[in-house]
């Protein structure tokens, strides 16, 4: 007995086919997320939202996409919640410059209106301890070291928190 | 197999000839420059390309520049990064990346008409998914292209008896009331257009239905929220929580007669403060419709006392206070959460009274317990809720009355360190502990320092010389800290102690015009080369805005603790709220190798803490809380004999 075999090519492509989409369509959306600190009014609490991070793209190396990912994390924490959300907020018009990685130590450069701290060990130790959360949230960093347009420095003008030396989840 | 083999060939083909199609679709092609109107102002857009009939900008664009500039935005992208990140005035990051279609504005997903690609050194982005990061759209008029700025958000806050819509725009938004009757009120945006037209059931704190509409002309729009009340409810005039920001607030019918009688008969006091001095909303971390739930609370007797279990589905952060005896009341808050069922108000075993809850606002829920004596109390968080032991036994003088923390698995499994929050510390009389034991905190290895000068203590008044610290209303933080440590220094001095101030007027310790570092550097100096007991740094706090208030320890080290709680438990009476100690990476605590804290006294930004600032008389108070929180602590922990000798 001879089947016909152009019928149960097409049928078996088209279950190949639909398999493909089923699975494409699974994978795309359950992408990972990463949690973005902040520091909550009482100084020290903290508290976070959820963003969804980028997997990595074919041609993107393993370094190159976590360069990447902690890029994104420096610049969401630096950022801050949406404004309904009260939270300690780096001075108004900071921003980050860029970040580089030394094995899993992290360098955020931020901009220089970093600088306007409202003048107390609050915002100070709340804002740099979200940042420093945030970006050791991503697996592979464990220290995040802070410079200011491109310098390092050791503390902030004017300022309390100690800069010098990269910064560490257990430093609060 | 003939068939088979005809058919892979077949496939192959067309998969080759789609790749080449793909490779050769001109994404690269230069087109005209395109100028646009926003808000009067015309931008000339130079670097436009275009992919897919849909409109592309570069990112080294000088329009592109200026029309991030003008919308309060910042670009974050080098030459040869795959990531393209725009930091919008809402904020929120857009975010792009070369050769992905997908899109973020924030945690929001979403696909672009292309993929952002490369030319030359130079990233085009798709322009308007770019523009709807912006929350503006390019619309015509006749010939002339206009940025219209967009009504991008109406965020529906609902609680049962309230409801506020948080708008955000394109630009500034000055919403006006256009007419207002008891079933409903409309708002006109001038100015702005939006892609958010139609209707929404509310059906929920004194709103029906939120309806959006648009009129006027490209250039000129008029975008019209009205809002249909319930019965009884009334709105509040828009109010502006920064120039793109309003929120349009309606308060839904008077309490009913029951629900006040579901009051608690004996309503707790606010702590000596809380997180809001006005009635500023508790804003809510999470969209409401991620509240934890308290689904039950439930009280029984244990072996040492009683146990209270709050059940809590979900994650939720909390606080809890005391008051002092004889007015032996406890409390908890448990925000972003709803209380499922009926307030609670019963009888609870010994010490125990009575124990109530109830839902204080639309995202705290608060249980009370009325202790009978002055019984230690301790909060245990779980993934499941809180457990409240009281003890039978009387709680201390020194133990904290505060904390905070969270319940539920707010932090994912992939995550390296458990700990969401620092809890505030939760006294158990282990001053000695070096590890994270109840509070969360991380320490290095404790020193072994012996000081040489056991009599001496180091006062360092915070800032001083060219840098005056934090100013505000004519007080400078410097001159304060500096009155504050000579008061202080008075008083150890009368009690017999040897004490040297960092500096002795308004001056730098190291040397003028120093740098912040060496200026820290000079303190520490100070304190490590005399061989001193102790090291208090005197400051004044400030913030952004005036909210935040209150007195704070700031500690680095493990020796540091004790002390701090000491300094904490003595000025937990100086009349503004007791924040704790916290654990931060400050350089004087941090460096000085002796037992140091860091008094924030007050905040300078906040209205009653300036007030007491600029009091002479709390500034002695200041000064006689340290000095007694010191002698405390020298007593409980001598210098040893051998260091004394």
């Amino acid at each position: 007995v001879r089947l016909p075999r152009f019928p149960l090519l097409v049928a078996l492509l088209v279950i190949v086919a639909a398999a493909y989409w089923y699975f494409q369509s699974q994978r795309a959306p359950s992408g990972e997320t990463m949690a973005v600190y902040y520091t909550k009014l009482d100084g020290t609490s903290l508290a976070s939202v959820r963003v969804s991070v980028r997997p990595r793209a074919s041609g993107e190396s393993a370094a190159e996409h976590l360069h990447n990912q902690v890029l994104y994390a420096a610049v969401e924490a630096v950022t801050g919640p949406p404004n309904d959300i009260k939270a300690i907020r780096f001075p108004p018009g900071t921003h980050v410059n860029g970040v580089t990685l030394d094995g899993s130590t992290a360098t955020v450069d931020l901009s220089k209106e970093v600088d306007n701290q409202a003048g107390g060990s609050f915002g100070e130790s709340g804002e740099f301890k979200a940042l420093v959360y945030t970006v050791t949230g991503i697996a592979g960093v464990d220290a995040v070291r802070v410079t200011v347009d491109g310098t390092r420095l050791e503390t902030l003008p004017g300022g309390h928190l100690e800069l010098d030396q990269p910064l560490r989840r257990a430093d609060w | 197999l003939s068939w088979i083999s005809r058919f892979v060939a077949l496939i192959g083909s067309v998969a080759a000839a789609a790749t080449f199609a793909a490779a050769n679709c001109a994404p690269a092609r230069a087109d005209a420059p395109l100028t646009a109107v926003y808000q009067g102002q015309s931008i000339r857009f130079s670097h436009i390309g275009s992919k897919d009939g849909a409109p592309a900008i570069g990112v080294n664009d000088p329009g592109f520049a200026a029309l991030l500039h003008v919308t309060d935005s910042v670009l974050t992208w080098k030459p040869g990064e795959r990531y393209v990140l725009i930091t919008t005035s809402v904020p929120t990051v857009v975010s792009f990346a070369v050769g992905d279609r997908r899109y973020d504005i924030g945690p929001i997903v979403l696909q672009a008409a292309f993929a952002p690609y490369q030319r030359g050194n130079e990233v085009f982005l798709p322009f308007n998914e770019v523009l709807r990061g912006l929350d503006l759209a390019l619309r015509e008029d006749g010939a002339v292209k206009v940025l219209q700025p967009q009504l991008g958000t109406l965020d529906v806050r609902a609680s049962r008896d309230r409801v506020t819509l948080l708008a955000h725009g394109g630009a500034p938004l000055h919403p006006r009331v256009v007419s207002q009757t008891s079933s409903a009120v409309t708002y006109a945006f001038d100015g702005v257009g939006t892609a958010l037209a139609g209707t929404r059931q509310i059906n929920a704190g004194g709103v029906r239905s939120v309806q959006i509409a648009t009129s006027g002309t490209v250039r000129a729009p008029v975008t019209t929220v009205t809002v249909a009340l319930q019965p009884g409810a009334s709105a509040r005039p828009p109010q502006n929580n920064g120039a793109r920001d309003v929120a349009l607030a309606i308060n839904g019918a008077k309490a009913s007669p029951q629900s006040i009688a579901e009051e608690s008969p004996t309503p707790e006091p606010e702590p000596s403060g809380t997180e809001n001095p006005g009635n500023a909303p508790i804003p809510n971390a999470t969209p409401a419709n991620q509240s934890a739930v308290v689904t039950g609370v439930t009280s029984q007797p244990s072996g040492a006392g009683a146990t209270v279990t709050i059940a809590v589905n979900g994650n939720a952060s909390y606080a809890w206070h005391r008051l002092r005896d004889p007015d032996n009341r406890f409390w908890v808050d448990i925000r972003n959460a709803q209380l499922q069922g009926p307030p609670v108000d019963q009888a609870a075993p010994s010490p125990i009274v009575s124990m109530r809850a109830r839902q204080i606002d639309e995202s705290t829920v608060r249980v009370a317990l009325t202790l009978g004596q002055p019984s230690a109390v301790v909060v245990t968080p779980s993934a499941n809720g809180l457990q409240i032991e009281v003890g039978n036994e009387e709680v201390s003088d020194d133990a904290a009355r505060s904390g905070t923390g969270t319940i539920g698995t707010v932090v994912s499994s992939g995550e390296q360190n458990p700990a969401l929050v620092t809890p505030a510390p939760a006294n158990n009389g282990q001053y000695d502990s070096g590890t994270s034991g109840d509070t969360g905190w991380k320490f290095g290895p404790r020193s072994s320092y012996v000081p040489t000068n056991p009599r001496l203590i180091v006062i360092d008044p915070g800032h001083g010389g060219s840098d005056s610290g934090s100013e505000h209303g004519g007080l400078k933080e410097a001159d304060l800290t500096l009155d504050m440590a000579k008061r202080l220094r008075d008083i150890l001095v009368a009690r017999g102690w040897q004490v040297k101030l960092t500096r002795e007027t308004d001056v730098d310790v190291y040397a003028p015009n120093d740098s912040a570092h060496d200026e820290l550097q000079a303190r520490v100096d100070v304190a490590n080369k005399a061989g001193a007991r102790l090291f208090v740094s005197v400051h004044v706090n400030a913030f952004m805005n005036s909210g935040p208030y209150g007195t704070t320890c700031y500690i680095s080290k493990p020796e540091d603790v004790p002390l701090a709680r000491m300094l904490e438990a003595h000025l937990a009476q100086d009349g503004t709220k007791d924040d704790g100690v916290i654990k931060s990476h400050l350089y004087v605590t941090y460096h000085t190798r002796m037992p140091a804290v860091l008094v924030e006294s007050a905040f300078l930004t906040n209205p009653s803490d300036y007030a007491l600032l600029a009091s002479a008389a709390w500034r002695q108070k200041i000064a006689e809380e340290i000095a007694d929180g010191i002698d405390q602590y020298t007593r409980a922990y001598p210098a040893s004999n051998a260091a004394a000798q």
